[in-house]
């Protein structure tokens, strides 16, 4: 095994631009990663807007406020599990490898979240700056949320995203490694260890030390908490990845 | 010789199936291979690892002398077009191109733009909706195009008539003529691209039992035509793969070499001697062997073949 040469044609740079690609090659499904989340937001506006405007035309003018705004974040699941199951097959065709592939998809899930984090802070700050569009009802402006500031709540925003999209994408990696039985197992396993959690809490009769952790965490701790899960999740996924036949 | 990849024992077990049994073979740089066996040979499965889209259960590969498992450098330099490649869903053949352009460093657009023309595929549809053929052309435009230092084809022209596999064929000869690189085409229309491989690996059940050039391969057997009664006895109890008899003619192929002498012996009694098909040559040794392993004899179809 002598007569061979070593690569030639390396070029980290080279290789760097194909990460950076693999944003391109994912926003090729443009509907999956900006039109469906854009109008899930935009359809959960409309539909809270018409809600508070009833219940304003029926002088109910305390403060109004709705879950709708979480509707997109959901959606990150199916960004997620789409971002592997329809591009991971081409993505080999074209000879990326698998932490290419992987990087660069957390890379456009990210430019995807930022999209959607900006538009929720926006509409927070027109809340803010409109009294709920002077109607006391608020989509985007949530207390809790934004207790420590727009770039806290957008932040938190975003983080969410991201997570539900990981955990979307490694659901559709184990999917596609180890099949539907595998991946029943899993969320089971997890049902079963919250459940297991639940419990401990409430033979502890620890529930109202956890409620008060809560609250002293505030929404920006659990954010920096979640960052820290789905930087584990990501991992995860990433090492379930890496052996996957395509 | 100069080899771009070197196989070494490798073997490939799925759950109860094993597809590569301590498989080894060397590929040279800038060659035309035909890469021919069976369905579930383990062509697929050979190539897969070879471009790292799937692992080896033991064994080791090297392309351009590295492991290319993970490896961008090596992987940039290959492409792989998959008989079934899935595509992005709301992806288009124009999406597909500009996708394969971002990612292989000597891809010619202008070549690409050419082949579109050329199999009249419909830019615009999305890829679910094309035919069968479409689809196959959206590969084989990606493995011509990329120009990669190793193509592999595997079975690249399904629903494809006859008149783009000829343009396939044609273009990727012109295209290797100007710019060399190494092809493993995959194909089980083996005499259709017989005069297109300069060198031929036959796989079967998992080992390969044929990795020579296509000349010495076709020189294995030998056809002679001419009276009966001269064909038989210039057979010799020679092995013969295909028979065929009309009236007192009769045109046999077997197995074995003839050197200068036997050739003008046989000549000297009337018999021709005619260029053997490729596509026999293998059916009938892939057959043999499926004989062998399954325990019955094939005798009977003996000329059945063509």
């Amino acid at each position: 095994m002598t007569t061979l040469e070593s690569g030639s044609v390396t070029r980290p740079a080279a290789v760097r631009n194909r990460t950076r690609n693999v944003v391109r090659l994912q926003f090729v499904n443009t509907q999956t990663f900006v039109w469906v989340p854009a109008l899930v937001l935009a359809g959960a506006w409309v539909l809270t807007m018409l809600i508070y405007w009833m219940l304003h035309s029926a002088g109910i003018s305390e403060v109004k406020t709705g879950g709708g705004s979480q509707a997109p974040l959901w959606y990150f699941l199916v960004v997620g599990i789409q971002a592997m199951t329809l591009t991971f097959p081409f993505s080999q065709a074209l000879s990326l490898t698998r932490r290419e592939f992987y990087l660069g998809s957390l890379a456009a899930a990210a430019v995807s979240g930022l999209g959607m984090s900006l538009l929720f802070t926006l509409l927070g700050l027109i809340e803010q700056a409109t009294d709920g569009y002077g109607m006391n009802g608020y989509f985007a402006y949530l207390g809790w949320v934004w207790e420590a500031g727009p770039l806290a709540a957008g932040l938190t925003y975003f983080v969410l995203t991201m997570l539900f999209f990981i955990i979307g994408f490694w659901s559709a990696t184990i999917y596609k490694r180890y099949g539907t039985a595998m991946l029943t197992i899993v969320l089971i396993g997890i049902g079963l260890a919250l459940v297991g959690l639940v419990a401990l809490v409430t033979w502890q009769q620890a529930w109202p030390e956890v409620g008060r952790w809560i609250v002293d965490t505030g929404s920006l701790g659990l954010t920096l908490w979640a960052i820290l899960v789905s930087a584990l999740l990501a991992a995860g996924s990433y090492l379930t990845l890496r052996r996957m036949p395509a | 010789m100069d080899s771009v990849i070197e196989v070494r024992h490798l073997t490939k077990r799925y759950k109860d199936v094993l597809a590569l049994d301590d498989v080894g073979f060397d590929i040279q740089r800038d060659t035309i291979y035909g890469f021919l066996g069976r369905n579930g040979a383990g062509k697929t499965t050979a190539m897969s690892i070879l471009t790292a889209q799937n692992l080896p259960t033991s064994g080791q590969v090297r392309v351009f002398g590295e492991d290319p498992y993970e490896n961008a450098g090596v992987l940039s330099r290959m492409c792989f077009v998959r008989e079934s490649q899935k595509y992005p869903d709301d992806a288009t053949p124009r999406h597909a191109l500009a996708s394969a352009r971002l990612f292989f460093p000597r891809w010619d657009q202008d070549l690409a733009d050419d082949l579109v023309e050329e199999f009249q595929l419909p830019l615009k549809r999305t890829i679910k909706k094309l035919s069968r053929g479409q689809l196959s052309a959206v590969g084989v435009i990606i493995g011509l195009a990329s120009r990669a230092e190793i193509t592999f084809f595997d079975e690249p022209y399904l629903g494809l008539d006859a008149v783009a596999r000829q343009i396939f064929y044609d273009r990727l000869l012109t295209d290797y003529a100007e710019h060399p690189r190494t092809v493993l085409l995959s194909s089980h229309l083996i005499d259709e691209v017989s005069n297109l491989i300069e060198r031929v690996l036959v796989i079967d059940a998992g080992r390969i039992i044929m990795d020579e050039s296509t000349e010495d391969a076709r020189a294995g057997a030998t056809n002679v035509v001419g009276d009966a009664a001269a064909v038989e006895r210039a057979l010799h109890g020679r092995e013969v793969i295909h028979r065929e008899s009309l009236g007192r003619v009769t045109s046999v192929t077997f197995l074995g070499r003839l050197d200068d002498g036997e050739r003008a012996a046989l000549a000297a009694d009337g018999l021709d001697l005619a260029p053997v098909s490729l596509q026999q040559l293998i059916v009938r040794l892939t057959q043999q062997r499926t004989a062998g392993r399954d325990a019955f004899a094939p005798a009977s179809q003996e000329g059945s073949l063509r």
